[in-house]
């Protein structure tokens, strides 16, 4: 039973990122005020899809089914969980997709504010990794009897991990703010610009630095290795996504309505992020369940 | 002092500064200045003057084709679509905004000072999936009607700095909505949020005295008050599109004339791919 929990986690993970997929085409396409009433859309549960209606109101059908989907498995781990811990992870799930669904309310109800459209945008990456952990605790792996070894050198890789995982938070919080600080036919703020770029120094510098320590330092573990692989690989891929989405971006406001590639360039470059950071929390999970604080010895000195 | 004392004395300061700060948020450029003398309603003399001219255009631009596929009634009804932003013919400029800043009249007194009556209202039309005209004038408190002559649903989005921002769907056979504006503001983008392509500009002045230059590019403003004025043509492009200034002085019953040139040239170093928007406008809970 525990596999079909586990099974159910990584459904609603799947479901989960087509959400994102899904928002993030809403912002590229500006169809957030397709429709200016919510949680109806234009008074009905289903309107005429056409023009932007099409991506704002088919985010929000795949939104609901999230809500529903996270609804189940909380059902499910009540029903099938022993661990009171993962039960109670499961209903923050459950609280954050519907403050999630309440903030999208709000966006459209204030006309896309700034400061509630960046909200949105990073909480629905919170909400990812909050699905993505429960995937990992389910996991059959996760209740195994790992063997755990010793993290021995001085810069502790579960800290290096959690500090790499922070910093990939923080630069999400900026680029949901770069980009929906201005519409597709306006130029970016200069300064917010900047600003992720040079989270985008950081991220490379702290995250590079934290795999590579993994590889090198526990290269037979492949529980730690694959993940880290990934985010490397990744990590790379979304530079030159985010190179792509500003030279996109430069050029949309001489465009006539929001086009590809800009598009699609930056909705990957959305995605990218979020399972970049998937992939890093997955990655710190690991090392806390393997590693382990090295055991200090005394060294009596003798007379 | 003491520490709590000189604490409650720092929070009242910052307080009083952020209620500042907010209070200047959203002012009018009206509301920010000097004090006004009370407004004077105008009274027609008879000595009433013109003031005419043509928006030339230096260059050559090419339209861009939009593609209306997303929505079939569109693609259908309007297929070959084009922008609006640089409509030139025979080296003239169509959909410019020309309008009187500000001046003195011929009795002294200052334009602004001066409250002039409108009459009937403003029609914007969806018709083909664009807007109908591309660029308009009203005064404000004027009546804009607003129309939808296409078989589909159509979403009326005003994104203004210092007027009120609304956002409203109207379905094809819908009554006319029926909106208006109550702070001058030169220009009020309006979009589409179903139809991103679609696009107008308003221009709203507390005078009647504005334009919009025709296809042949000519533009009249009729019944100006004899006096000194600055004149102003905007054309749009760029972050906030671009303005020319002249100076001109109506007589009685005088036609003044006023001629303005755009460029390609400066056309596109508004669109140059180096421009970024200098800063992040404040504060950030307003809408866009």
């Amino acid at each position: 039973m525990t596999r079909a929990v586990h099974r159910f986690t990584l459904l609603l993970t799947g479901a989960t990122f087509v959400l994102l997929i899904a928002g993030a085409l809403v912002t590229s396409h500006d169809a957030g005020l397709a429709t200016p009433d919510w949680p109806l859309s234009n008074g009905k549960v289903f309107p005429k899809m056409v023009g932007n209606l099409f991506w704002e109101h088919g985010h929000r059908l795949v939104a609901t089914a999230v809500g529903l989907l996270t609804i189940a498995l909380n059902v499910y781990l009540y029903k099938r969980e022993a661990r009171r811990w993962v039960r109670r992870l499961g209903f923050v799930a459950l609280g954050v997709v519907i403050a999630q669904g309440l903030l999208g309310g709000l966006t459209v109800k204030l006309m896309l504010p700034l400061a509630v459209s960046a909200a949105h945008a990073t909480l629905a990456q919170l909400f990812f990794c909050t699905v993505v952990s429960l995937t990992v605790f389910t996991s059959p792996r996760w209740r195994e009897e790992l063997r755990t070894i010793e993290d021995k050198e001085n810069l502790p890789l579960r800290y290096l991990l959690l500090a790499a995982a922070i910093t990939v938070f923080l630069q999400l919080i900026l680029g949901a703010t770069l980009r929906h600080s201005a519409p597709w036919d306006r130029y970016l703020p200069k300064e917010l610009v900047l600003a992720h770029v040079g989270g985008a120094v950081a991220v490379s510098l702290i995250l590079g630095a934290a795999i590579l320590s993994v590889l090198r330092r526990h290269a037979d573990e492949t529980y730690l290795t694959g993940p880290a692989r990934i985010a490397l690989g990744l990590l790379a891929l979304q530079l030159l996504l985010g190179l792509a989405s500003y030279l996109t971006r430069l050029a949309s406001p001489s465009d006539p309505q929001p086009l590809n590639p800009m598009i699609w360039v930056t909705v990957a470059h959305v995605t990218c992020g979020a399972l970049a950071f998937a992939t890093t929390i997955v990655l710190t999970l690991r090392a806390f369940k393997v590693l382990r604080a090295p055991e200090s010895t005394f060294q009596l000195a003798t007379a | 002092m003491s520490t709590k004392r000189k604490q409650l004395g720092l929070g009242l300061m910052l307080l009083l500064g952020l209620a500042g700060i907010g209070s200047n948020c959203g002012k009018t450029p009206d509301e920010n200045g000097p004090p006004k003398a009370e407004e004077t309603p105008y009274k027609k003399t008879g000595k009433e003057g013109t003031i005419t001219g043509t928006i030339a255009f230096a260059g050559t631009v090419t339209l861009k084709k939009i593609d209306t596929s997303a929505d079939l009634v569109c693609a259908k009804k309007n297929p070959n679509l084009e922008t609006e932003d640089n409509v030139v013919k025979d080296g003239k400029l169509a959909n410019a905004f020309v309008y009187i800043k500000n001046g003195t009249l011929a009795d002294g007194k200052q334009l602004r000072d001066v409250s002039f009556a409108f009459s009937g209202d403003v029609t914007l039309d969806q018709n083909g999936c664009h807007y109908v005209p591309h660029v308009l004038g009203v005064q404000t408190n004027q009546k804009v009607r607003i129309t939808n002559s296409d078989p589909t649903q159509h979403n009326i989005h005003p994104t203004p700095k210092y007027n009120p921002e609304w956002n409203q769907t109207q379905p094809n056979g819908a009554p006319p909505l029926e909106k208006t504006f109550g702070h001058s503001e030169v220009l009020v983008p309006v979009k589409c949020n179903q139809h991103p392509w679609m696009k107008a500009y308003i221009g709203v002045l507390k005078h009647p005295f504005f334009a919009v230059s025709a296809a042949d590019g000519t533009f009249t403003i009729k019944e100006v008050p004899p006096g000194k004025y600055t004149l102003v043509a905007w054309h749009e492009g760029g972050a906030s599109g671009t303005e020319k200034t002249i100076e001109v002085t109506v007589s009685a019953n005088g036609t003044a004339k006023a001629d303005f040139s755009f460029g390609a040239a400066a056309a596109a170093s508004q669109n140059s791919s180096l421009e970024l928007r200098p800063a992040l406008e404040l504060p950030v809970v307003g809408g866009h």
